[in-house]
């Protein structure tokens, strides 16, 4: 197993913090065509991880394997062995619907249920049964919305449609929604492709408060926002895993002919 | 070939040739580099062609439709002036004639004397109190001049025919030309008589049959068929001189800053203004022809009575004597039949149509999906009247069946709940598509948003979904709620016809589409109240389902403009 490790990990020491996410020799196909092929990584809690890459790479279809999302898609098929925190994500008596209470996710594009701002946030507590009395279900949201950092924006008119906040504040309350179930995990998936600079300025602060908390794993296709954002970043080029290390080592001092190439936009 | 169709295969060959020649002769302005061009050259091609066929078709078109009208007005005033001899003569006799101005005197002194005693009658009856008697009388007497004014009228008319005819034997005899004889015979036929005259006249030269044939009329079809040779001709060298003046007019215009792409896309403009105005025109026309009738109606029973009325019967007195036959149109009963199967339909079609849509939507493979909706898209196929004889054969006696083993005896064979029943059925695609185009139109990032909440996917249905979808769900119910109320052959054939204002399903009813029909078949007066109500039952549908479409209209476009 371990000798499809990439060797930039096998020689890393150990980081401060402890592996949340071990995957190993995952594929994924989308009927022929073989999307993802074998990938495996170690992800460290309590940090941000950015996966990079030209579109089509697999950077995405990874993602969505970690909470299982792919399971919605009709023709995919995944392959390989993905553990959380010790426990098998694929594994038959997992149920997919627990999992991704556990593993929280953020879009492209801000998607607010067409609902008032209260019912986005309170969604999740709602269906898991995270609640007992009203007031439980009023201090989740208030806290959800704190960390999000929307909470002063948004703390009069919480009964307005959520649709009605502007883009970057959608967003926003799209992560309070997440962390309203308290993941232990967050994937967001280029969360900021839609917003213009200074909204995604506000998410990336928020992102660097977030990961004192939790596993957060963000796709992106801005090399500044990986570089600003996290701490790990994984590379990767036509459904391979090309390079993975500390973000600073692999802006500075790739390894991989390819990943030098992109970084320094010679393709993409 | 008839000269003008051969005029029309010329002209197609005008505008094929129009086309090439437009095509070339721009290319060839520009020494075959078309980027010097303005417009590609087959917009010059089509410039070319359609200047070249359009007016001369639209010339032929008009020919067509009026030829037969105008050949017809020139023939008669040619036979007119033929006739102006003939007609001196005949005037110069009847001046002369003692005979015919006894007669005409009689017939001016009779008819002010029967508008007098009709006035006299007027009086009699209004004001001062008259003897019974003496109006009666008044009456006989008017009665008596009105008899013989119209003797003296027809004795008048047939002595004019008598002199005009001793004009015409001795013009005859003079060997007067048949055409003026023609013209003067004309001349004296009453004008409602003289279309058929022209007609005769043509069909016995065209040799066809005629209801009379005389010299004279040959004679005249001779003038006509002059003419319409002449006018044809006319239109045909008219036609082809247009074809050519359009060629040269696309010759001279033909050129590399000549924006011929333009002047194509205004002709297309305009088509389609014109046919979207027909359109509008004509719905404008049927509203306008419903408020109409409707308001002659309104005229003999009152709007208030029609509206609120809780008796519908609409059967009037043709004769005088035919006893209770009055007529009552309270159409309450008409509007609680309606709602009554609109109701029932609904309570079968919605539940079904909206599972059926999430179901298809939500849950089904691609591969069962693949079949069940062209399955379901045959059911809106067939055609009402197979319904309709569904719900009468098989659905009704079934009900009665059904209900007879659980102790229920009184139900109609045609009842609201058969046609309700096979309505809702025919209903069901209807709403099951809409539905279904509507849930797929809610964002995939939606689901994915709850799904990634760790939602089930009933759970995303009922909190993500559904309330997405739910304006343009209201939208599609409120149209299959308008296309329930104005189905009309299933419940001719299944409801009955009996105007019963019951609330109870198992009666038979009827709706405002069945009395529409049952008010217009078969010979009517369309003077009566009774045929006339069916104008303002189809009035009220009108309003009823322009209101429901207004209001799924609304609600449709509020839901569009979230997601847009």
């Amino acid at each position: 197993m371990t000798d499809a490790l990439p060797h930039s990990l096998a020689t890393e020491p150990t980081t401060a913090s402890p592996t949340k996410v071990v995957a190993r020799d995952i594929n994924v196909f989308y009927g022929d065509n073989h999307a993802l092929r074998n990938v495996s990584i170690d992800i460290p809690d309590r940090n941000v991880m950015a996966f990079i890459g030209p579109s089509g790479c697999g950077k995405s279809t990874f993602l969505r394997c970690l909470n299982r999302m792919n399971d919605t898609i009709e023709e995919a098929r995944v392959s390989g062995s993905l553990c959380i925190d010790g426990r098998e994500v694929y594994d038959k008596s997992v149920d997919p619907v627990v999992l991704r209470a556990r593993v929280g996710m953020v879009f492209q594009k801000p998607n607010p249920f067409p609902k008032s701002i209260y019912d986005n946030v309170a969604y999740g507590p709602r269906i898991h049964g995270l609640a007992r009395t009203r007031e439980e279900l009023d201090a989740i949201v208030e806290e959800s919305l704190n960390k999000a950092g929307l909470w002063n924006e948004v703390k009069d008119r919480l009964l307005e449609p959520g649709t009605s906040l502007s883009g970057g504040q959608q967003q926003r309350l799209v992560i309070a929604r997440a962390i309203a179930v308290q993941p232990e995990v967050i994937l967001m998936d280029e969360p900021c492709s839609a917003l213009d600079p200074i909204a995604t300025a506000r998410i990336e602060e928020l992102i660097d408060e977030l990961r004192k908390n939790y596993c957060i794993i963000i796709v992106t296709h801005s090399m500044q926002q990986a570089a600003r954002v996290s701490q790990k970043t994984a590379f990767f080029h036509l459904g391979s895993l090309v390079e993975v290390g500390p973000t600073e080592e692999i802006f500075t001092n790739p390894r991989d002919p390819r990943t030098q190439d992109y970084i320094t936009g010679r393709f993409g | 070939m008839s000269v003008i169709s051969f005029i029309a295969l010329i002209l197609l060959v005008l505008v094929a040739g129009g086309f090439y020649y437009g095509r070339i002769r721009s290319i060839r302005l520009v020494q075959g580099d078309t980027v010097l061009l303005h417009s590609l050259p087959n917009y010059h091609g089509y410039y070319a062609a359609i200047w070249a066929g359009l007016p001369a078709f639209l010339l032929l078109a008009a020919y067509g439709l009026f030829s037969g009208f105008i050949v017809d007005r020139l023939a008669a005033i040619e036979l007119h002036t033929q006739a102006s001899g003939l007609n001196a003569r005949y005037e110069q006799l009847v001046d002369t004639d003692d005979r015919f101005r006894d007669l005409e005197q009689n017939v001016i002194l009779l008819g002010a004397r029967v508008e007098t005693i009709n006035a006299e009658i007027d009086t009699a009856r209004s004001g001062v109190v008259q003897p019974a008697e003496q109006v009666a009388l008044l009456r006989q007497q008017a009665l008596d001049l009105l008899n013989q004014s119209t003797r003296a009228e027809e004795e008048l008319r047939l002595y004019s025919q008598q002199l005009a005819a001793q004009v015409s034997e001795s013009a005859r005899s003079e060997g007067v030309s048949l055409v003026s004889l023609a013209g003067f015979e004309l001349e004296q036929t009453p004008r409602e008589r003289r279309t058929l005259f022209l007609s005769d006249a043509r069909r016995l030269t065209e040799g066809e049959l005629a209801s009379r044939d005389t010299p004279e009329l040959r004679a005249a079809g001779a003038v006509i068929s002059a003419y319409q040779a002449n006018f044809r001709n006319f239109v045909a060298v008219s036609a082809l001189v247009l074809g050519f003046v359009g060629l040269i007019r696309a010759h001279l215009k033909v050129g590399p800053g000549f924006r011929a792409r333009n002047s194509v896309e205004r002709l297309i403009t305009t088509v389609l203004f014109i046919s979207s105005g027909l359109a509008v025109l004509t719905t404008v026309g049927i509203v306008a022809s419903l408020l109409f009738e409707s308001m002659r109606f309104f005229g003999e029973v009152p709007l208030h009575e029609f509206l609120f009325g809780l008796q519908w019967s609409p059967q009037i007195a043709i004769r005088e004597d035919q006893i209770g036959q009055t007529g009552v149109f309270g159409a309450v009963p008409l509007f609680a039949g309606t709602a009554l199967i609109t109701v029932i339909a609904m309570l079968v079609a919605v539940p079904i149509g909206l599972f059926s849509a999430i179901y298809l939507s939500e849950y089904a493979g691609s591969r069962f999906r693949l079949t069940a909706k062209p399955v379901l898209e045959i059911l809106a196929g067939i055609p009402t009247v197979v319904y309709g004889y569904f719900a009468l054969l098989t659905v009704g006696p079934a009900l009665r069946a059904l209900f007879g083993a659980i102790g229920i005896e009184d139900v109609d064979l045609k009842s609201a709940l058969s046609a309700g029943l096979v309505m809702g059925v025919m209903i069901i695609p209807f709403i099951s598509s809409l539905a279904d185009d509507v849930i797929n139109a809610v964002p995939q990032s939606l689901r994915d948003g709850s799904y990634a909440m760790g939602a089930t996917k009933s759970e995303t249905i009922s909190k993500v979904i559904m309330p997405a979808a739910l304006p343009g769900l209201v939208g599609a119910v409120l149209l299959a709620v308008s296309r329930a109320i104005g189905e009309t052959m299933i419940v001719v054939m299944a409801a009955g016809q009996g105007a019963n204002l019951t609330a109870n399903p198992l009666e038979s009813v009827t709706t405002i589409t069945v009395q529409i029909v049952t008010l217009l078949t078969g010979d009517q007066n369309f003077d009566s109240a009774k045929t006339l109500s069916a104008f303002a039952l189809g009035l009220v549908l009108f309003v009823l389902t322009l209101i429901m479409n207004m209001m799924a209209l609304r609600v449709v476009q509020r839901y569009r403009e979230k997601y847009d």
